[in-house]
């Protein structure tokens, strides 16, 4: 056999990781989902922004599955961080309606938005979200404090 | 550069990450940025994958790094007046995806035993019996050489083998390697691989 040169190796590294841990079904379409809502809100908050200021993004730092029943209801959570803000929220899914359960430590007052829904957050930080669209959905927080920059979590799937 | 050789030793089945990729991915971030939606949605399509394996070398699970790869669209979207050069859109999404995995993994310590790859390692079936035991042997030496090297190896390679210039130094930190060590042991363990792939008769 010639010797095998580092583009060869490196090749044979790919190869095999491409067939054993390959691009799960629907990822891409799902990123472009994703990508093309950004853009758009991004389109929009560009036009409202006059700074051009972006909107930061928070961290998803957990993520669990508490239940699948039957139907197509499911539960879980989800945990973002954004500086000394963590954000947990709870997702119901169930027969196509969906509710989303929010809990901001420390309590802030802030509004919430989310596909064409608002809330506020109470004294106690809880904020719910009823009937949400099915599909990609982002959260978007607004601090009533003036000084505060709004943030928002980064997309997930409802 | 070597990276432009063609791969015309490569073992069966193996091919080259064309560069075409990146060269893919310049274009279509260029025809996003002068206004065209469409231009984004081929940027994901070309890059997706290239930021599947490298989230992936982070041993996160699969719902965690797919979030990691979304992210990385988003922080693309939110940043992209910040990539000055065009060239360099590959680059910058490999390196904020792999800064994301590590702080994920970090944070959370989601980083998992292999399992999950484990069982997703299964053969197409559906060929003629023997055509499948031919190339399932040569595949299965592949991959016997590819996990018979060291963990951390086996990252970094993985790693390396999907990025185009990945950044050494920012690579050392995200594998707990010492700055500067990274370059000796990529050698080292590209000298493991091709020892293994000798020895299994696979090349």
């Amino acid at each position: 056999m010639s010797e095998m040169g580092r583009e060869d190796l490196l090749a044979v590294v790919r190869t095999v990781w491409e067939e054993r841990d390959p691009v799960p079904p629907g990822l891409v379409e799902r990123a472009q989902a994703a990508a093309g809502l950004a853009a758009t809100d991004a389109a929009t908050d560009a036009a409202l922004d006059l700074d051009g200021e972006l909107v930061a993004l928070m961290e998803l730092v957990e993520r669990s599955e508490e239940l699948v029943g039957a139907r197509g209801s499911a539960t879980y959570t989800l945990r973002f961080v954004h500086g000394e803000t963590d954000l947990l929220v709870r997702i119901a899914v169930d027969d196509g309606r969906s509710r989303i359960d929010g809990w901001v430590v420390p309590p802030e007052p802030m509004t919430v938005r989310a596909g064409g829904h608002e809330a506020t957050v109470t004294d106690t930080g809880r904020f719910e979200l009823d009937d949400l669209p099915l599909g990609m959905l982002r959260l978007d927080l607004e601090p009533h404090d003036a000084h505060r920059a709004p943030f928002a979590t980064p997309a997930f799937e409802i | 550069m070597a990276a432009k050789r063609p791969a015309a030793r490569a073992a069966p089945g193996a091919r080259p990450l064309a560069d075409g990729v990146w060269a893919e991915a310049t274009c279509a971030f260029e025809r996003w940025t002068a206004g065209d939606q469409a231009g984004l949605d081929e940027l994901v399509a070309v890059m997706t994958p290239v930021l599947w394996h490298v989230v992936r070398a982070y041993r996160l699970p699969a719902d965690v790094a797919e979030d990691v790869v979304q992210t990385t669209w988003l922080a693309l979207v939110r940043r992209r007046t910040t990539i000055a050069d065009p060239g360099a859109v590959g680059g910058w999404l490999t390196t904020t995806a792999r800064r994301e995995a590590w702080r994920v993994a970090k944070s959370a310590q989601h980083a998992v035993p292999v399992a999950d790859e484990v069982l997703g390692a299964r053969l197409p079936a559906g060929r003629s019996a023997e055509a499948e035991a031919v190339e399932d042997d040569g595949r299965r030496r592949l991959w016997a050489a590819v996990d018979g090297l060291p963990e951390r190896c086996g990252r970094l390679l993985r790693v390396v083998a999907f990025e185009q210039r990945p950044d050494y130094a920012r690579l050392a930190v995200d594998l707990d390697m010492p700055v500067g060590s990274i370059g000796p042991t990529r050698a080292r363990c590209l000298a493991k691989l091709r020892v293994a792939l000798v020895q299994a008769g696979g090349a």
